[in-house]
């Protein structure tokens, strides 16, 4: 089960970087789409990562996320160390 | 300056092919440059009409950009062609062990050489403009790794000639493929570990980000990629361009970018890009025969 308060800080996070509204943020949605994000804003996301949850990202980590929940999922995981 | 849909870029195709390259190793190894250059000479004719792409580029490169007369733009055209083609023979030279027959001048201030010799990684940008590659084997140097970012089919071509020459080179690739994002961590761990990491900043692919410049007196698209990743991964920048400007003479360039950390969100690879813009504007001012984009750049 993952914390709602984590769940709220990442959307927020996410809404204010990638500049959507933070409403259209669900956990089925699909990542990339609705964030419209390409292969620079990768970058972006792998910084504010690293800068507000602090843990390293590889490569490997974004293999199977798709939607926001499996988004909240390995964040969730990370930092729990799960 | 936002950035926009046209199809300016480039088509990611080089002309020459592995056997001709290698017809000029031999001819270099065992007859000295002088005799490779004099084949040139010959096969720079046959470029002008049997690569339109390239002669409508530099052509108008000359006419438009320049402002040449047709005359001067025909002999512009064939000094370009034969520089580029002399680019690479000294260059294979210089690989071949002949770098004694060189002179290479560097210009490099002291805030250059202070970043280059830290512990952190760097982030090199320079341009399809003079011979670039001629001057990796004296990063050594700093004792340390050069890791060059490349499209993928670039690095595919250059791997076949290598293997074929039975040669490795004296930098890294990290290749950049599509519908993968596995360079950018490659490029931030090589950061990570004080490599430098080697981009060229000027070069436009299908369907990637710009951003619309001023240079040289005419709007030009620049890739944006190159100038996030600096940015992003808050590495310091050196602009890097090697020119000839000689028989068997080169001149390393080396220009410390500013800094933007302190630049709002997503405006700082624009003030960047706009550093890099002025410096590549001026040392190809200098040289303007040495530029080698061959497709429609200002697209004009």
């Amino acid at each position: 089960m993952i914390d709602g308060v984590l769940i709220e800080k990442i959307n927020t996070i996410l809404a204010e970087e990638f500049e959507v509204d933070a409403s259209i943020i669900k956990p089925e949605a699909p990542l990339m789409e609705t964030l419209d994000l390409d292969s620079l804003d990768l970058v972006d996301m792998v910084v504010l990562i690293e800068h507000n949850f602090g843990f390293t990202v590889k490569a490997k980590d974004f293999v199977g996320i798709k939607s926001f929940e499996d988004f909240y999922q390995f964040i969730n995981s990370r930092i729990n160390g799960a | 300056m936002e950035p926009n849909e046209s199809n300016k870029s480039w088509s990611g195709k080089s002309r020459g092919g592995t056997l001709g390259y290698l017809s000029f190793v031999f001819l270099i190894k065992n007859f000295g440059v002088g005799a490779a250059y004099s084949l040139l000479s010959f096969v720079v004719i046959y470029y002008i009409p049997f690569a339109p792409k390239a002669t409508s580029a530099i052509w108008k490169y000359s006419r438009k950009i320049l402002k040449k007369g047709r005359l001067t733009s025909l002999k512009f055209l064939y000094m370009n062609f034969f520089r580029l083609g002399q680019s690479i023979i000294d260059r294979v030279a210089v690989g071949a062990g002949k770098y004694n027959e060189f002179v290479f001048d560097f210009s490099e201030p002291d805030n250059v050489k202070k970043v280059l010799n830290s512990s952190e990684g760097v982030v090199i940008i320079g341009a399809h403009f003079g011979n670039w590659e001629i001057g990796s084997p004296f990063f050594d140097k700093y004792s340390k790794e050069m890791m060059v970012v490349m499209m993928d089919y670039e690095y595919q071509n250059i791997k076949k000639i290598l293997e074929a020459q039975k040669k490795i080179d004296t930098f890294g690739v990290i290749p950049i493929t599509e519908n993968s994002f596995s360079y950018l961590f490659e490029i931030r761990d090589a950061l990570s570990k004080g490599k430098y990491i080697a981009i060229q900043g000027d070069r436009l692919s299908k369907s990637e980000k710009h951003l619309d410049m001023m240079f040289m007196g005419s709007m030009a698209a620049f890739p944006l990629g190159p100038f996030v990743l600096a940015t992003r991964l808050n590495a310091p920048v050196v602009f890097y361009f090697a020119v000839r400007t000689g028989y068997k003479r080169y001149k390393f360039e080396f220009t410390m970018a500013g800094d933007y950390s302190g630049e709002p969100h997503k405006k700082k690879e624009v003030a960047l890009m706009k550093d890099y813009v002025t410096t590549l504007e001026r040392v190809v001012g200098e040289y303007p025969e040495q530029w080698y984009n061959y497709y429609n750049f200002w697209n004009i």
